[in-house]
């Protein structure tokens, strides 16, 4: 490094610089700053909207920074297709798409010359949607769209291939105990939505094992087809050549079933206390209920709401509480997810020593019947206000991202003008809404308490370490003390294990 | 049509992205030494990202005071006498009285506490569980202290004056030689940063010390402890560094997270975080000239107080022997085998980069090798980390259907083989050169990953790192290859890891397919045929007795090494038999009276 040890006084710097100003004439706090008005106009989806001969839209942003360019493609269609007894079909179809071949190379053949040319290939299969991409330097883009194509129409699915895939998946779902974070959401994908419903589904050893090839080109058929596409093109790339090379691509693919509608899940719940017993010197806990849905009216009280409980890092309640001011954990924090087609998840989370698991449970409670009781301050509104107006120019911040967010918007049939008028219905946001938003959509009562870890030790709480009687807490203070253990499960088949030993 | 592509496109992709691909930040030093890289672009428009970064990290730390420049990195954000209090005379106070109590605490705990551990009395000297009556004394009063100053702290003032004013993203790293703090602001509030990161290098407030200590020893929990394998990689990391402090966890040991001081990490600032020691960084939508004023009005008042620090001094000494570690986790079945490499900016840095691209990816060496033909891997990778002053270069493997590690362990020094003896062909490191080509671009597209490219290479010794490291990729040569991995990868230069799957009391019977699997491909058959053989020669045996003598052979023979470890699968289905069949003869009242000689 170039720096120099010289130590200079504050007056001879400032002498040197000659700027105007010296550090007294600051602003004593950053509230006194005068900041120019930053203008922001959200871009608008049909600007970049363009459709292909057969009526396939595609969205388009060039910027010629670098020599790279990528298309992406958009299906509609995932996981929740898969047929009953397949459970991992989904992502298993997604990866052999793209390391199985295509019809004119075999997988390692189509390998070496996509790594040859540079280009990043991809496919995956999601929950509700799929996509494929490819990205390379312009300079081979024909070559590498090429070979892309060739995959994602007729992908070759080698054998050879879905073997080594299926031992992956097999390996990796031996693990599925290791980890008490991935025992937490797991039983509580169980717990809110049922094991059979996708969202909570997961793979086990026999449905793994029951996947064949057929099974596999009959989903890839499913969704990988012009029927379900939207497509997106970014980076240094000339439009018109664009159009006329998708145009031409598309001619000779055939349409295919439009894929279905994402299920509804019927599962329902108890509320109250589960553990999962595990040895382990962290608790995970998790407490959740079902939220909302996407475009619920009340959607943005509902998260400023959320932004102040707990999700919007240290400046929330729950992180304040729990991490900053009594130090139990080191992430802690809230989240309202929501879904297009039904109700999400609200979901309170921290991490914490096994005696004070029952004392920070009982912050968040506290906090949730804060938010319930009390009209948050202006002050606090106001932040979060702020923050999601002036964070909004964030939401457009990548051209990849702009266009994935208007396809995504098509597709769920989101309001034209959603974001045109974003800011002005977050501005709208009052107390009132932000209470009324904690009391409707808010459900201590009625949600579930999950933890993972020594259950002993976690109900007999900190009465041992804590010098303060007020702090003091034990998992009787939940649920009038009842709770229920959740069975230890055979990592592989997700069952019961006969015996619930405590090793 | 593709194959005649060839090399002819790929020479010519080569030439163009190593012209095209410089990185000409504004550079900008203040007379107090600090100095900053702008990089103004547009492509993101409204959006800058701001950070600036300390050539400190835990290399810097010594035994008793593990894990103070990432304690510190956290408590940088409790505010300044401006931000976080509404009476800071009155706060300075209260930190005070802490201060005192926390050291009585600290004396007792290291005298009366310690004693009691070292003596079998407790476990832990620092677990409030274990208190004495005057620790519980003291915490109570600690409690009282901090409930009172809680009233005036305005808590996460810090960042809630970002939040309000759409910064995302605040955040921080530590690691073994750097640390970091960054942020996205809109375009409009660069003047903020300047502000905040100013008033919190001139006069950060360490307050909420032992809420925040807690925070972090949840943090070790959550990162390391409560992981399937973190405590494992964290011994294995001190062994595998012998004397080097880069064999410190960055988070630290949990005895140091409990004892240090408010004074002790205030004088770890005071050494480290002098003006002429840090680089700020500036990328995305803003008016250089408007930034240059702005960083010299708020930065260029910072003093150094101090000379400018040492850098880390106990430098690695060599392996001289290998390094073998084996542990049992809740995990999958694992192998590590790691080397010393070089540091950052070492000729030799481009040669490690291009030998991991040669083995990784599913067109790579390993996967193609490991997993598709011998079939003993479910996933194999290799990787080199060059940090400032140290670098390692490490294999990983994970094992299909329960082979043993050390097939996978030997399949390992085959490919080394390969390396050392046989020249890479041409296509096959072009292939490499042209990704990383690609990849030099792809890894500047993005404002905050430019961000940390800048500040690292800067801290480290200078960002021209960005555009030479790249041509040097382009000029490794097969000859380099083989000489690098002669070099570096010998038997006495490397640390073996190898984690099992804890047994969990759960007794899973041995079948004849497990031995298959865990056999390398070409040994199946003879082994098979042997053991079947034996099996059979142990079934006409009618005396239990004899039997045991042979369990025990056997065992003695596996501990002395007689018969190799990837032969285990197999001698623990032999003793498995073993044991069935003598059962058998018990029950059916073969020799009872040497029962009671073996109980």
């Amino acid at each position: 490094m170039k720096l120099s040890n010289k130590v200079f006084s504050i007056g001879l710097a400032m002498g040197i610089a000659g700027t105007a100003v010296g550090f007294d004439d600051m602003p004593s706090h950053p509230r006194e700053i005068q900041f120019e008005e930053l203008v922001f106009e959200a871009p608008i989806a049909s600007d970049f909207r363009h459709e292909l001969d057969n009526g396939i839209p595609v969205f388009m942003a060039s910027s010629h920074e670098f020599p790279l360019m990528t298309i992406r493609f958009s299906f509609k269609g995932g996981s929740y297709l898969e047929p009953e007894g397949k459970a991992g079909l989904a992502a298993l179809t997604g990866q052999l798409i793209r390391s199985g071949g295509n019809s004119a190379f075999g997988p390692s053949e189509m390998d070496e010359e996509f790594d040859f040319l540079a280009a990043n290939a991809s496919a995956s299969i999601g929950n509700t949607t799929s996509g494929a991409s490819i990205n390379s330097l312009t300079s081979n883009f024909d070559d590498a769209f090429a070979m892309f194509m060739d995959m994602v129409k007729t992908p070759r699915f080698d054998e050879d291939r879905l073997e080594v895939i299926r031992s992956q998946m097999l390996e990796g779902i031996k693990t599925r105990n290791d980890d008490g974070l991935q025992i937490a959401i797991r039983e509580m994908g169980f717990l809110m939505w049922g094991m059979d419903h996708f969202e909570g589904r997961v793979a086990t050893k026999e449905s793994i094992e029951s996947i064949t090839i057929d099974d596999i080109r009959a989903f890839h058929k499913l969704i990988f087809n012009p029927s379900n596409l939207m497509i997106s093109v970014t980076g240094d790339y000339e439009e018109s050549e664009i159009l006329a090379v998708l145009n031409n691509t598309m001619d000779s693919w055939e349409a295919g079933p439009i894929a279905g509608d994402v299920p509804v899940p019927t599962h329902s719940f108890e509320p109250g206390v589960y553990y999962y017993e595990k040895d382990q010197p962290q608790v995970q806990v998790l407490i959740g209920h079902r939220g909302i849905e996407r475009d619920n009216p009340d959607a943005i009280d509902v998260s400023i709401m959320n932004d102040i409980l707990g999700g919007s890092g240290f400046t929330s309640r729950i992180t304040n509480s729990v991490r900053t001011r009594e130090g139990l954990a080191y992430t802690a924090g809230s989240v309202m997810s929501n879904r297009v087609e039904y109700p999400g998840m609200f979901m309170s989370y921290f991490f914490t020593k096994t005696p004070t698991t029952a004392f920070a449970t009982k912050l968040v409670f506290d906090e949730f019947d804060r938010i319930q009781m009390e009209a948050a301050s202006t002050d606090e509104i106001e932040v979060m206000q702020n923050s999601a107006i002036e964070t909004f120019p964030r939401t457009f911040e990548s051209k990849g991202a702009t266009m994935g967010l208007f396809i995504s918007d098509e597709r769920t049939g989101r309001a034209s003008d959603h974001w045109q008028t974003y800011r002005d219905r977050v501005r709208s946001v009052n107390p009132d809404g932000v209470q009324r938003a904690a009391n409707e959509y808010l459900h201590p009562k009625d949600a579930v308490i999950l933890v993972v870890g020594p259950w002993e030790e976690i109900k007999a709480g900190n009465a041992d370490s804590e010098a303060d009687p007020e702090r003091v807490v034990t998992m009787d203070a939940f649920f009038d003390g009842k709770a229920t253990e959740i069975p230890q499960r055979d990592a592989e088949s997700m069952k019961p294990k006969a015996s619930t030993s405590k090793d | 049509m593709l194959k005649s592509l060839g090399l002819a496109g790929a020479a010519l992709l080569i030439n163009s992205s190593v012209m095209a691909q410089q990185v000409e930040p504004i550079e900008y030093t203040l007379d107090n030494g600090m100095k900053f890289l702008l990089m103004p672009r547009d492509e993101q428009p409204n959006i800058i990202t701001a950070g600036w970064i300390s050539p400190v990290g835990s290399v810097n730390e010594r035994p008793g005071i593990t894990g103070v420049s990432h304690l510190l990195e956290h408590l940088l954000f409790k505010g300044t006498d401006s931000i976080g209090t509404t009476d800071a005379d009155l706060d300075q106070q209260y930190r005070e009285e802490l201060t005192e109590i926390r050291e009585q605490m600290r004396a007792y705990a290291l005298d009366v506490q310690y004693k009691r551990m070292h003596t079998g009395e407790i476990d832990n000297p620092w677990d409030p569980a274990n208190d004495t009556d005057e620790l519980r004394d003291l915490r109570a009063q600690m409690t009282e202290i901090q409930d009172k100053q809680a009233e005036i702290t305005i808590k996460n003032e810090f960042d809630s004056i970002y939040t309000g004013n759409g910064a995302s993203g605040m955040n921080a790293g530590t690691s073994n030689d750097f640390t970091i703090f960054y942020i996205n602001i809109p375009s409009n509030k660069l003047e903020l940063w300047a502000w905040m990161e100013a008033d919190r290098l001139r006069d950060p407030s360490l307050r909420e010390l032992d809420a925040e200590r807690f925070v972090v020893i949840e943090e070790r929990r959550q990162r390391l402890e409560a992981t399937a394998t973190g405590k494992l990689d964290e011994q294995f990391d001190s062994m595998f560094w012998v004397a080097s402090p880069y064999g410190t966890p960055v988070i630290g040991w949990m005895s140091d997270l409990m004892a240090y001081t408010e004074d002790e990490i205030f004088e770890y600032f005071e050494t480290y975080y002098q003006p002429a020691n840090l680089t700020g960084v500036i990328v995305g939508d803003f008016d250089p000239e408007d930034a240059e004023s702005l960083i010299e009005s708020y930065f260029g008042t910072l003093e150094n107080k101090r000379p400018k620090a040492d850098p880390m001094v106990t430098h690695s000494v060599p392996l001289l022997g290998e390094v073998r570690f084996s542990g049992e986790c809740e995990c999958q079945d694992q192998v590590e085998v790691r080397y010393r490499s070089v540091p950052f900016g070492h000729p030799d840095e481009a040669v490690f980069d291009v030998i991991s691209d040669l083995l990784n990816g599913r067109t790579g060496r390993l996967y193609k090798s490991l997993v598709e033909e011998k079939e003993i891997a479910t996933r194999a990778s290799a990787g080199n980390q060059s940090n400032h002053f140290a670098g390692s270069f490490s294999f990983s493997a994970t094992p299909k259907d329960g082979k043993e590690l050390v097939v996978l362990e030997s399949a390992w020094y085959e490919e080394l083989e390969r390396l050392k003896t046989e020249p890479v062909e041409a296509r096959e490191l072009q292939k490499v050169k042209n990704g990383q080509a690609a990849d030099t671009f792809r890894g500047l597209t993005d404002n905050s990953s430019l961000l940390f490219q800048l500040a690292i290479t800067e801290a480290f010794g200078g960002y021209g790192y960005l555009n030479e490291h790249p041509q040097r990729i382009q000029k490794v040569t097969a000859e380099d290859i083989m000489r690098v991995a002669n070099e570096y990868f010998r038997d006495n230069n490397r640390a073996v890891a190898s984690y099992t799957r804890q047994s969990n009391g759960e007794v899973k019977l041995i079948t004849m397919e497990d031995v298959k699997a865990s056999l390398p491909a070409e040994m199946v058959d003879m082994m098979t045929q042997q053991l079947s053989m034996q099996l059979e020669q142990m079934k006409a045996v009618t005396d239990a007795a004899e039997l045991r003598i042979g369990l025990e052979e056997l065992d003695a023979a596996m501990e002395s090494g007689q018969i190799p470890q990837m032969m285990k699968t197999a001698m623990d289905y032999m003793k498995q038999q073993v044991l069935e069949h003598i059962k058998e003869l018990e029950a059916a009242g073969s020799t009872p009276a040497s029962e009671g000689d073996d109980q």
